[in-house]
């Protein structure tokens, strides 16, 4: 190395130059900061309208009555219930309300499939039952997996997702292969969503 | 302020993505339809012209030796403000854009342009630059968007225009992205050397 780089390189490791280089850097990430904190202020409240919406309405596709069905908040969920969900991720727990009743929970759970994570939303009524079964989000392998996440008919005719409605805790834990159909090479697929429906319900168990 | 050389530059000359080969991950990844074509071709254009502006505005107080450092910060922060106003007022693009919105910060047509124009050159150029390489940018999206979505899916806009059956569903995959970007750069090269022989 010549001596005239070594040079520069000490005149840049001045400690007036090194606080310069910090301080010029600092205001501009507090600058920054703050222009982001206006935009965050503006957009916080209809984005969480929007993801409301979608959550809406992924709910309504797993309740008996959609039109008449109205939903809570999301419910605290208690030590109880995460562990009732066992080994699935119990992400949020929605009451449905018809008439000013409940008329059960609308759960959201994560479960695996073969490729990640299935989000899903599971509808419970008063007694119980699985209402519905609706896929939020998933990464399935497109045309196997996928089959199971787009509720395509198993070779007993009905949705894969579908068979689900009217199960209860009542039935036993629900098993691919005993008591639920698996769409032929999806097996994994179609368990995943299974352990999710299972979840569901003991969830929906210990609410009562 | 030369626009009619800038614009020039931009759009053929030195075209971001044909002749630079820069921000070649989003344009790949995103051109399968025109709507997302032009969602991200806008907000790449808002943003380099965004932050050509602010970088050329302080380029005399930015130290050499922290210039990217500097750069990032307020390319994010620009890009953070897009992605928050997309999810607030279209969801829809917001959506099928996915995370290759904040992926901009990392896009080098912005980085590169801020690099290599707007620390060196005045506001006002340095805002007609941002304009030019995101039309250029735009331009090359749509082509391809265009390309892909009517030969690939048989669509144009949401429209069928070819039946179900017909079209070639390799275009929408990443392997048809790269086909269709390869035959546009060569087209580009090929056209560029055409016209430097008849000057």
């Amino acid at each position: 190395m010549s001596n005239e780089v070594k040079s520069k390189e000490k005149v840049q490791m001045d400690p007036a130059y090194i606080i310069k280089l910090t301080v010029t850097l600092f205001l501009t990430c507090v600058v920054v900061a703050a222009a982001l904190g206006g935009v965050n202020a503006v957009t916080e409240e209809k984005i969480a309208d929007i993801n409301w919406e979608n959550t809406v309405n992924a709910m309504k596709a797993v309740v008996a009555d959609p039109e008449g069905t109205t939903f809570s908040e999301a419910l605290p969920l208690s030590d109880e219930m995460i562990a009732a969900a066992g080994s699935v991720t119990l992400d949020s727990v929605y009451e449905a309300q018809a008439d000013g009743q409940s008329a059960g929970y609308a759960i959201k759970v994560v479960a695996s499939g073969s490729q990640g994570k299935i989000e899903m939303m599971v509808g419970v009524d008063g007694e119980g039952a699985v209402t519905g079964v609706s896929i939020v989000k998933n990464s399935e392998t497109a045309g196997i997996g996928s089959k199971v996440m787009n509720n395509e008919n198993t070779a007993a005719g009905v949705g894969v997702l579908t068979q689900f409605e009217g199960r209860t805790a009542a039935d036993g834990v629900l098993t691919v292969g005993s008591n639920v159909d698996a769409i032929s090479g999806a097996t994994v697929s179609t368990r995943g969503v299974t352990n999710g429906v299972n979840a569901a319900l003991a969830v929906a168990g210990v609410m009562g | 302020m030369n626009f009619g050389k800038q614009l020039k530059e931009g759009l053929l000359t030195q075209n971001p993505v044909l002749v630079q080969v820069l921000g070649m991950c989003s344009t790949m990844a995103i051109t399968t339809s025109i709507a997302n074509g032009i969602g991200m071709g806008v907000s790449v254009l808002i943003i380099l012209t965004a932050s050509n502006i602010v970088i050329s505005a302080i380029r005399k107080i930015v130290p050499d030796k922290i210039r990217i450092a500097m750069f990032i910060v307020v390319i994010a922060g620009f890009v953070t403000c897009v992605d928050l106003l997309l999810q607030a007022f279209v969801p829809a693009i917001a959506q099928s854009l996915g995370v290759f919105i904040p992926l901009i910060v990392v896009n080098c047509i912005i980085l590169g342009r801020a690099e290599s124009f707007s620390y060196k050159n005045g506001v006002g150029a340095s805002f007609v630059d941002g304009i030019c390489q995101g039309l250029g940018y735009t331009a090359v999206l749509l082509v391809m968007c265009f390309i892909r979505e009517l030969l690939g899916a048989g669509t144009l806009a949401g429209f069928r225009i070819i039946p179900e059956q017909f079209p070639i569903g390799v275009l929408t995959l990443p392997v048809g992205g790269f086909l269709v970007l390869g035959f546009l750069i060569a087209a580009m090269q090929w056209a560029l050397s055409k016209s430097k022989e008849g000057k």
